[in-house]
């Protein structure tokens, strides 16, 4: 068996269809202004149509046309909004085939770096159950809000941005990026599980936060651990990891801004051992990327161009 | 203390003795283990290096193949197997010390010969997603197996008093394997339908276990010969 897989190498079931992990990464790198989004979505729309076609997701193109990458990230979830249910389902189902990715990750982590220390072999290998048992308790509540793994496209740009070659690297992109990423989801979705009155989600999301907790400590000690004597590549392994974490931000669907559908987890992460100056920098480079308030006018100009298409024939 | 009461503690003189009627270790609960085993500190200690050496290496292997295997539910199942193996693989590392044998954890595996290590390498072989039964068959048909042979062995035939730690946490693996060569039972009736499959399987496991048997397996003095049990070196002893 080789080492090292590339994203596109992740097998699957019949069930599971990818989506173009370019489509996941437009936000990210767009200015905060209502044409650059519409340009870049509209850019992207045969790869956005295509991606969906089969897929629970369809009947959102069909109202919104490609602006529909923009109905997810465009403000936090609320139990009381008529679209909650939708946004709920696609939550939860990005999360499990981001579970997948992550338990993949921790798993190609043993047979990729066999020399590493063994204690990293130790985390890695707990780690691989956590996952598995987070890709269990998500398919599980993927029919408690009646979704089907697989009804909804697969990206598998968490596998591609955080799985770098070197060690490392490897750590910070899974275990303090992906992994702080999931963090900042499950503390957003315990707080809409609360105002939705769901303790089944509730109690569920809460265990699988501690476990991301611990990884993410895993990741902090051992990133620490690979870069002890050697600053300068200690800077490259954090630069790596902001550049994922910017990607991860989506245009600042992720971040501390008021407008942000998931907020930054300031409190876990802290426990996790992120440095408060980390955090600062997070805030920083995840703020970065269009308003709600853009998002919602590129929005209703997607729409428009979308029916005028359709009614064009 | 009267001079006419039972005593609790000994005197120095021969009729100052305690009251407590005398047990050995021969009395109750009986202890029918006994002295010797088939190996001595220095041999345990090299078997325990070449069983470290298979625990990673499978939890290498099944961790290598969690993104190559489509089927979600031996996805997942992976998962806990790959923990056990690490754990099974720590304990052993952790019983070296004990054995005189320290080393840094990572420096402790031992492979007993080329061969062995090679048949390893060719376990891990399988990459294509198509060939979830290839790779099952290379680890619970195989080496499991095998390995639950081995430790079995281990356990029946070191000194049973003096080795007993050794015999605690080889005990403890055998129950995981079980588990996890049950759990494989379970997946195989699934995945193994057509008689091309039910093929597949009995090639591979065919192929393997030649394989196995020819470079002596996990310990490389594998299978062990009847003129070779401790019962028998015992025997050849006592006449």
């Amino acid at each position: 068996m080789k080492r090292f897989i590339d994203h596109s190498e992740l097998a699957r079931d019949r069930r599971f269809v990818r989506q173009n992990n370019v489509l996941s990464t437009i936000l990210a790198d767009v200015e905060d202004n209502v044409e650059a989004v519409v340009e870049a979505i509209e850019e992207h729309a045969p790869l956005i149509e295509n991606s969906v076609r089969g897929t629970a997701a369809e009947p959102l193109f069909e109202r919104h046309g490609p602006g529909m990458l923009l109905v997810r990230p465009n403000e936090p979830m609320d139990p009381a909004h008529p679209a909650a249910a939708t946004q709920l389902r696609l939550r939860l189902h990005g999360v499990f085939v981001g579970e997948l990715q992550a338990l993949e990750g921790a798993a190609r982590s043993l047979w990729d770096f066999p020399d590493a220390p063994w204690e990293f072999q130790m985390n890695m290998a707990r780690q691989c159950w956590d996952e598995a048992r987070h890709v269990q308790t998500f398919e599980k509540l993927l029919d408690h809000v009646d979704v089907e793994p697989g009804m909804f496209p697969e990206s598998t740009f968490l596998f591609e941005c955080a799985c770098s070659e070197d060690p490392a690297m490897r750590v910070a992109g899974v275990n303090r990026a992906l992994e702080g990423l999931a963090c900042d989801v499950f503390r957003d979705t315990i707080r809409y599980a609360e105002a939705s009155g769901d303790e089944t989600l509730r109690q569920a999301v809460d265990f699988v936060l501690a476990d991301e907790i611990t990884h993410v400590r895993f990741g902090s000690e051992w990133v620490r651990e690979f870069t002890r004597d050697d600053p300068e590549y200690g800077q490259r392994v954090q630069d790596f990891r902001r550049e994922v974490d910017r990607q991860f931000s989506f245009g600042g669907a992720r971040s501390a801004r008021k407008d942000a559908s998931i907020p930054i987890a300031r409190e876990d992460r802290l426990e996790a051992g992120f440095s408060p100056e980390e955090l600062a920098d997070l805030e920083e480079l995840s703020a970065r990327g269009p308003s709600s308030e853009t998002l919602r006018e590129a929005l209703g100009v997607l729409r428009e161009r979308h029916e005028a298409r359709r009614q064009a024939g | 203390m009267s001079s006419g009461a039972p005593r609790k503690y000994p005197g120095y003189g021969s009729s100052e003795r305690t009251q407590y009627a005398p047990y050995s270790a021969f009395d109750i609960p009986a202890d029918l283990r006994e002295l010797h085993g088939r190996w001595d500190v220095e041999a345990v200690a090299q078997r325990v290096r070449n069983y470290r050496y298979a625990e990673e290496w499978s939890m290498r292997i099944l961790g290598g193949w969690v993104a190559t295997i489509p089927e979600l539910p031996v996805k997942t199942g992976l998962g806990k197997i790959i923990w056990d193996c690490a754990q099974s693989a720590d304990a052993l590392g952790e019983r070296l010390p004990e054995l005189r044998f320290a080393r840094r954890p990572t420096g402790v595996a031992l492979s007993p010969n080329p061969d062995f290590a090679k048949l390893v390498e060719a376990i891990s072989e399988p990459e294509d997603p198509d060939l979830t039964i290839e790779k099952l068959v290379g680890i619970f048909e195989v080496l499991f197996p095998h390995l639950v042979e081995v430790y079995e062995h281990n356990i029946r035939h070191t000194d049973a008093i003096a080795d007993a730690p050794s015999i605690e946490l080889l005990e403890n693996i055998v129950a995981r394997h079980r588990r996890h060569m049950a759990w494989a039972e379970e997946v195989f009736d699934r995945l193994v339908d057509t008689a091309e499959e039910r093929e597949r399987r009995e090639q591979r496991r065919r192929e393997l276990g030649a394989r196995l048997r020819a470079c002596g397996g996990v310990t490389g003095d594998w299978p062990i010969e009847p003129e070779n049990t401790v019962e028998a070196v015992r025997k050849e002893k006592s006449t």
